[in-house]
């Protein structure tokens, strides 16, 4: 009755690919390395792990990315233009319908000050040399009134770009999983990686499920990343930001467009975020963060205040120093790789419709140095 | 000067938790005990105060037992606040109850909510007497009308004096089941059978255990009970299969006595049982270290000899720390107020061991026989692990077949199996599946359940509005947390 994906004790086991952690990230690019023919594992920790990619608020976004780094906007643009397509490709391969929908997002502004900064956030942001250009608007109450009728009095407005959209990330989950046995990619759960070794032409991961031998690797582990990392000759400063979100009771439909703060499932159900805390690896939930998030949801659409609130949870974003991803290919190493980021949904299509196949063929290219852990190491006279 | 507004507080009222706060509230400490239903009583002892059936034959002596330990609770000075949804148990950041109380002392807080308006309250110490659960009893249409459990059928009769009407069907196994068939009878109901499960080859394993059960106080009582349901009923045992079935509504049981062909009765109520779990929702959400109980074949919180769990500041008593019943709880309640006295600096340990020892007696005693009637009452696999057809998760209708699919996928507990179905995801926070999807997922690897795991459950246990989450009082530190930086 045993099945072989649950990863009993083996002899060791080899592989073209090997991809450390099963979350979004790591699904997404052994997805898209098992359709390159490789023969790819994926090696995963147990049914109790820190794992940001259960608690994520599921938005396709671009709006207000890549400040600082205009490159990011437009590596985000791509993915949010593919995702449809990506989306699409899974449930034909699959079934599993993502509910991946792109009706324009808002992020809605409660005084005039707040609607303000926001119209010049994305300003500067489109002032930047080398941005990627994309639509977007700032409205005010009564041209958002007649996208969401059912904002609070506070709303004084917001801004707007067509290009946002969300989707059900747990059914992105089992899609990517689902998708990936039929690419013919190996998940092994309970793998937790121990230690990475150079060997031969490649390397030999030491796991809590034995011994894995591939030609490369890509650590794709979120917050262990920052642990593995150095074993290969690579680095990824990540630290965990907690994040609370409320998930209420299902409710008749009432918002079609996501909002950053709140958003309605395809099931019904409503998503509310969200906060930002710096508190290690404590994912403890505090009512005071859960209950402000509550109140400036309330504040946005008044009609959730008779809602139940069925769940809650914190989970922890994996972020880099400036927020940005770290995409970088080992140079003492080079069959090694580390991707990270903080938003595995919105980039799921780049990472397998464009990383994966870069990395299968053998290396990223040029575009990618912009993303290099080597940033955080900026010389004291630049 | 003390931040807190009660040293203890205990949450439920059943046995365990009346005993607990009488005693705790006796000697001195500010205690106030919390519970949901209008009146205390927990669900063994449900509607004492009020229930309908005055007729104390009907729902016998040892449900009356617990009119008794309403008068020592009343007496204690102890605050009793019935209505009381606690959704949330946790430390404060310690910065802000430093901030709070201008002292170092370490409380907890409890999330409350009270007449539709949620609260916290802060107290040094908790202890939790949830009680237990009914076992879920998946079988193919057990979400059809008209299938209930005999838990949910015997708070009916307790709290209003109702009993089912038509044709009434009882399955399972265990002693509740009989209780609410004699109750019934007691009562003037009419029941068309008795569905019994116990598999035979449980009383093979129980016989080793017979001395302690022949030394125990149940062996009277639960002959005599035994006896007078089956010269009344109709009793089928041996039961191997059982589905519900019906158009919209239940229209007859379904069953098969050992390898016999299926027969089919009509009827218009069925009630399933087949044991009660404890109800481990709040102490897991609170981060309370758990263990797999293969006797019980249950999860529960792990407690030492005083109750007390992993977590500093919170203890367990009664069914909720593992299946002993009612009076089992009542002295469980007791010895872990008597530890909670010691770690508030009330008495000294040589004081608290002293008082333990009638109390310790007095659990031993009411303990003999239990591991007889674990024994032979544990429901057969084909009960607890159900066909590919069947529903497990009722929120989100979620197959046995589905989670078997998940494993395959490679899911390896049912956290993971939660992310990939939703299942565990609805109201009922996984009450009413997750022992299944435990069991379900453990028979399918090959292992055992302890490998497998439970959920990890997140504050609120019970639902609260928005509304009410959002009226709580914010700190700085909270109230930053959702700007943007």
């Amino acid at each position: 009755m045993t099945q072989p994906n649950q990863g009993k004790a083996n002899r060791g086991e080899d592989f073209d690919i090997v991809v450390v952690g099963g979350g979004l990230v790591g699904t997404a690019l052994a997805w898209g390395l098992g359709q390159t023919g490789q023969k790819v594992a994926v090696l995963d920790e147990g049914d109790v792990a820190v794992r940001p990619s259960r608690g994520n608020f599921a938005l396709v976004w671009l709006q207000g990315k890549g400040l600082g780094m205009p490159e990011y906007a437009g590596w985000t643009k791509a993915a949010t233009d593919s995702w449809g397509g990506f989306a699409e490709t899974l449930r034909e391969q699959t079934g599993v319908d993502i509910a991946y929908r792109r009706p324009g997002g808002f992020m809605p502004a409660l005084s005039d000050k707040d609607l303000e900064d926001r119209a010049n956030a994305m300003m500067r942001l489109h002032n930047q040399p080398d941005m990627v250009r994309y639509p977007y608007e700032v409205m005010d109450r009564a041209a958002l009134l007649k996208e969401m009728p059912f904002i609070g009095p506070e709303v004084v407005g917001g801004t707007y770009c067509p290009l946002d959209g969300h989707c059900n990330s747990l059914r992105l989950l089992r899609a990517l999983h689902s998708g990936m046995e039929r690419n013919g990619v190996a998940y092994r759960p309970n793998h937790r990686v121990e230690r990475i070794d150079p060997k031969d032409d490649g390397f030999r991961l030491t796991t809590a499920g034995g011994e894995i031998r591939a030609g490369k690797v890509v650590l794709a582990a979120g917050h262990d990343s920052a642990r593995l990392a150095p074993m290969v000759g690579l680095e990824a400063p990540v630290r965990p930001q907690r994040g609370h979100v409320i998930v209420t009771e299902k409710t008749a439909p009432f918002l079609r467009h996501p909002t950053g703060y709140v958003r309605q499932t395809d099931e019904g159900g409503v998503m509310i975020g969200d906060s930002f805390e710096e508190a290690g690896f404590d994912t403890t939930l505090q009512p005071g963060v859960s209950s402000a998030i509550a109140a400036r949801a309330i504040r946005f659409f008044p009609l959730l205040a008779k809602l139940n609130v069925v769940r809650s949870w914190a989970a922890l974003r994996v972020l880099s120093p400036d927020g940005f991803p770290i995409y970088e290919q080992s140079t003492i190493m080079p069959g090694a790789f580390v991707v990270t980021c903080h938003s595995g949904v919105t980039l799921a299509s780049n990472h397998a419709l464009v990383l994966a196949p870069l990395i299968a063929a053998g290396g990223l290219t040029d575009a990618f140095t912009v993303f290099s852990a080597r940033r955080f190491h900026v010389p004291q006279a630049a | 000067m003390s931040a807190a507004d009660f040293d203890l507080a205990v949450i439920g009222s059943g046995p365990a938790g009346l005993a607990a706060a009488a005693l705790a509230a006796s000697r001195g400490l500010s205690t106030v005990l919390l519970d949901e239903q209008p009146e205390a009583g927990g669900q063994i002892y449900r509607a004492i105060t009020d229930t309908p059936v005055r007729d104390r034959r009907v729902l016998g002596p040892d449900y009356w037992r617990g009119a008794e330990l309403l008068g020592p609770l009343r007496d204690s000075g102890a605050v009793h606040w019935p209505g009381s949804t606690v959704w949330s148990v946790a430390r404060p950041r310690d910065e802000d109850a430093a901030a709070a109380a201008g002292t170092s002392e370490r409380t907890l807080q409890i999330g409350l909510s009270r007449d539709g308006a949620a609260s916290m309250l802060t107290v040094r110490h908790v202890l939790m007497a949830t009680g237990a659960l009914e076992r879920p009893f998946p079988i193919p249409g057990w979400t059809l009308p008209g299938v209930l459990g005999a838990g949910a059928a015997q708070i009916l009769l307790k709290t209003s004096g109702l009993a089912p009407s038509g044709r009434v069907a009882l399955a399972g196994t265990g002693p509740l089941l009989w209780l609410l068939a004699w109750q019934y009878l007691r009562a003037g109901v009419a029941l068309d059978v008795i569905l019994d499960t116990t598999p035979r080859a449980n009383w093979r394993a129980a016989l080793p255990l017979l001395p302690g059960f022949l030394r125990s106080p149940y062996l009277g009582k639960g002959a005599k009970l035994l006896l007078d349901v089956r010269r009344k009923v109709k009793v089928v045992d041996n039961v191997t299969a059982l589905r519900a079935v019906g158009e919209g509504q239940l229209a007859a049981v379904v069953y098969r006595r050992g390898d016999e062909e299926e027969r089919s009765l009509a009827a218009d109520t069925l009630l399933l049982h087949h044991g009660v779990v404890p109800n481990l929702n709040l102490a897991n959400a609170t981060g309370c270290a758990q263990q797999w109980d293969e006797g019980q074949r249950c999860w529960r919180p792990t407690t030492d000899d005083w109750g007390a769990t992993s977590v500093e500041g919170v203890s367990l008593a009664g069914d909720g720390a593992g299946i002993g019943g009612a009076v089992a709880a009542e002295q469980a309640g007791r010895i872990a107020a008597l530890d909670i006295l010691r770690r508030l600096g009330r008495i000294d340990r040589a004081e608290r061991d002293a008082a333990a020892i009638p109390h310790r007696e007095g659990l031993e005693r009411a303990l003999r026989g239990r591991a007889f009637l674990d024994t032979l009452y544990r429901p057969s696999a084909a009960f607890r692990v159900p066909a590919d057809d069947t529903i497990v998760c009722r929120c989100e209708e979620i197959t046995a077949g589905a989670v078997r699919e998940a494993v395959r996928l490679g899911c390896s507990g049912p956290n993971q199996a939660k992310s990939f179905l939703r299942c565990g995801m609805g109201p009922c926070q996984g009450r009413l599946c997750g022992p299944t999807v435990t069991e379900v997922i453990a028979a399918e690897r090959g292992v055992s359940p302890a490998e497998v795991g439970y959920y990890r459950l997140r504050p609120p246990v019970k639902p609260i509005t928005l509304a009410e989450l959002a009226a709580l009082p914010k700190t700085e530190a909270d109230v930053n947390a959702v700007q943007k930086h």
